[in-house]
């Protein structure tokens, strides 16, 4: 039997459609939809120049809405051969270590609510709301930040800033252990998330699992270490997990929030006095940027005739994710609740993911054709 | 007697279903903060269920995408009577950044089911989007109950 899911449907955030096929209650199989947010960003973003650009990679997707203007930026500093001032880079990771830290809450606090855990949901949403203060604080809004630009960052941090964002990053730290454990030694919580949704490593490699989904099933990569600022200024070791369960997943994610609390601490001790932004030419030229978003890696890749974007391809993690997911996770899921679950834990983020790219069968890449659009 | 029997009980419990028509989930997550202790939406009688069948109030955010022209307004009929529509953020009120040449977005919402109150701000703040629905839902879920009675 088919049961289609969605594409607003309680246990979903954003629109998608899943279909399971189901024996009984076990779930044989799952195929997605996609299609219902697409909205033609990169079409729109052809012929722009760069500060008309960064504004809609902004809302490519609105939980990790700060990790894409910073690829692009970067994009165009490594098309121009530069780099941003270093108290910039310092600044860049600060917001992006915040904005990793409230995705990560939110995506387990979906994920608590997928497996009826209320408590643990509230607690999680809980601890998110200082972290979005932080971020208010540093950048002006809670969402879209606008922080970002070709060169540097907006806005110069002051010292009562950073000291507020520490207050609220020990806080955070001093709270966040009893809540983790709620969910590690939990009876209750651990029988819903052990052993459901596995995926070894080779499907994971199979499947080009990225982020927390990926390491969590035992690949050991993180983009974040092949950065410049990371590399050459602050302390980062990669986190991973064997298990390859729904429980790996969000203990991976807890281990991360860890990890940045960590880099935050760093970057406000060590923060570099200068410049935040600085003049960059750019010139014609074609080039690509690697960044770890929150859900993994998003890969920008930039064609500019020096003051307009001729082509530009934004390639997210979330597709690769909730593939694996429909592919490997599916196969050996108990029952469809457990399926919901899983389907949470990859955490989806469905506005990433809405880009058409056509591949003839002859290799050629042709561009989808608007006022034709096939009906669905 | 029963009619105001009625408006208590539809001005205490009012059901909540968030529809993402194609925007960045900005709003989305901001709906999700409005559940968190700080906002704490269920101390109002707010329930955000994202059941369209058992809806009061909808919360449009996005502009509207291709896939949504037609399920949309099918989506709007499942919704049993008495309903209001609230639109969050720019997108369903102008299609924000996304109206522009090129793009396979069909704003505005209101071209497409009637919208009662409109909240911008991309995206506009958790209280905000709390006000607006405090401000028009319990009298006008009650008052409309009352017309088609």
């Amino acid at each position: 039997m088919i049961l289609p899911i969605g594409p607003i449907h309680p246990s979903l955030k954003e629109p998608l459609r899943l279909k399971l096929k189901t024996q009984g209650e076990k779930v044989l199989s799952a195929e997605i939809d996609y299609g219902y947010v697409h909205r033609g960003i990169e079409r729109i973003m052809k012929g722009k120049t760069w500060q008309k650009g960064i504004y809609l990679s902004e809302r490519v997707c609105g939980i990790c809405s700060y990790i894409h203007t910073q690829t692009f930026a970067e994009t165009f500093e490594s098309i121009a051969g530069e780099r941003a001032p270093l108290r910039a880079q310092y600044l860049r990771v600060l917001t992006n270590e915040l904005d990793r830290i409230q995705s990560h809450l939110l995506a387990n606090s979906t994920y608590f609510k997928a497996i009826e855990h209320e408590t643990l949901f509230m607690y999680m949403l809980y601890l998110r709301e200082p972290v979005m203060d932080a971020i208010e604080l540093l950048t002006g809004n809670r969402v879209n930040m606008g922080w970002n630009v070709v060169g540097g960052v907006r806005m110069d941090v002051k010292q009562t800033h950073m000291d507020s964002i520490m207050k609220i990053m020990l806080k955070l730290e001093s709270e966040f252990e009893r809540y983790v454990e709620m969910f590690e030694k939990g009876p209750l919580v651990g029988l819903r998330s052990h052993d459901v949704g596995k995926m070894t490593r080779d499907e994971a490699i199979k499947a080009r699992a990225v982020g927390p989904i990926g390491r969590a099933s035992g690949l050991e990569h993180d983009l974040r270490e092949n950065h410049h600022t990371y590399k050459d200024h602050l302390d980062l070791k990669v986190i991973w997990r064997k298990e390859g369960d729904n429980f790996a997943r969000n203990m991976n994610r807890f281990d991360e929030i860890t990890q940045s609390i960590n880099l935050i601490k760093q970057v406000i001790e060590d923060l570099p006095e200068g410049d935040i932004r600085k003049k960059i030419d750019i010139p014609a030229g074609y080039g690509d940027w690697r960044n770890e978003a929150p859900r993994g890696e998003v890969t920008y890749t930039v064609e500019t005739n020096g003051n307009l974007i001729k082509n530009i391809s934004i390639r997210t993690p979330s597709i690769m994710n909730i593939d694996a997911c429909a592919k490997y996770m599916f196969n050996d899921v108990a029952t469809v609740s457990d399926a919901v679950a899983t389907y949470a834990s990859v955490d989806p983020c469905i506005a990433c993911t809405e880009r058409v790219v056509i591949v003839d069968e002859s290799g050629k890449t042709r561009e989808f054709d608007y006022p034709n659009y096939p009906k669905i | 007697m029963l009619d105001a029997l009625k408006d208590v009980i539809r001005k205490s419990s009012i059901h909540v279903c968030l529809i993402n028509t194609g925007g960045c989930n900005g709003c989305d997550i901001e709906v999700v903060a409005l559940l968190s202790p700080r906002y704490d939406l269920e101390q109002y009688g707010i329930y955000v269920h994202n059941n369209p069948r058992e809806a009061d109030v909808i919360l449009v955010a996005g502009a509207v995408t291709e896939q949504w022209r037609e399920k949309l307004q099918r989506i709007y009929a499942k919704v049993p009577e008495p309903k209001i529509v609230v639109a969050i953020g720019n997108c369903p009120l102008s299609g924000d950044v996304f109206n522009q040449e090129g793009s396979s977005v069909y704003a505005p919402v209101s071209d497409y089911i009637p919208v009662d109150a409109e909240v911008s701000g991309c995206p506009p703040r958790p209280s905000e989007i709390l006000a607006a629905i405090l401000s028009i839902g319990p009298n006008a879920i009650a008052a409309r109950g009352r017309q088609k009675l």
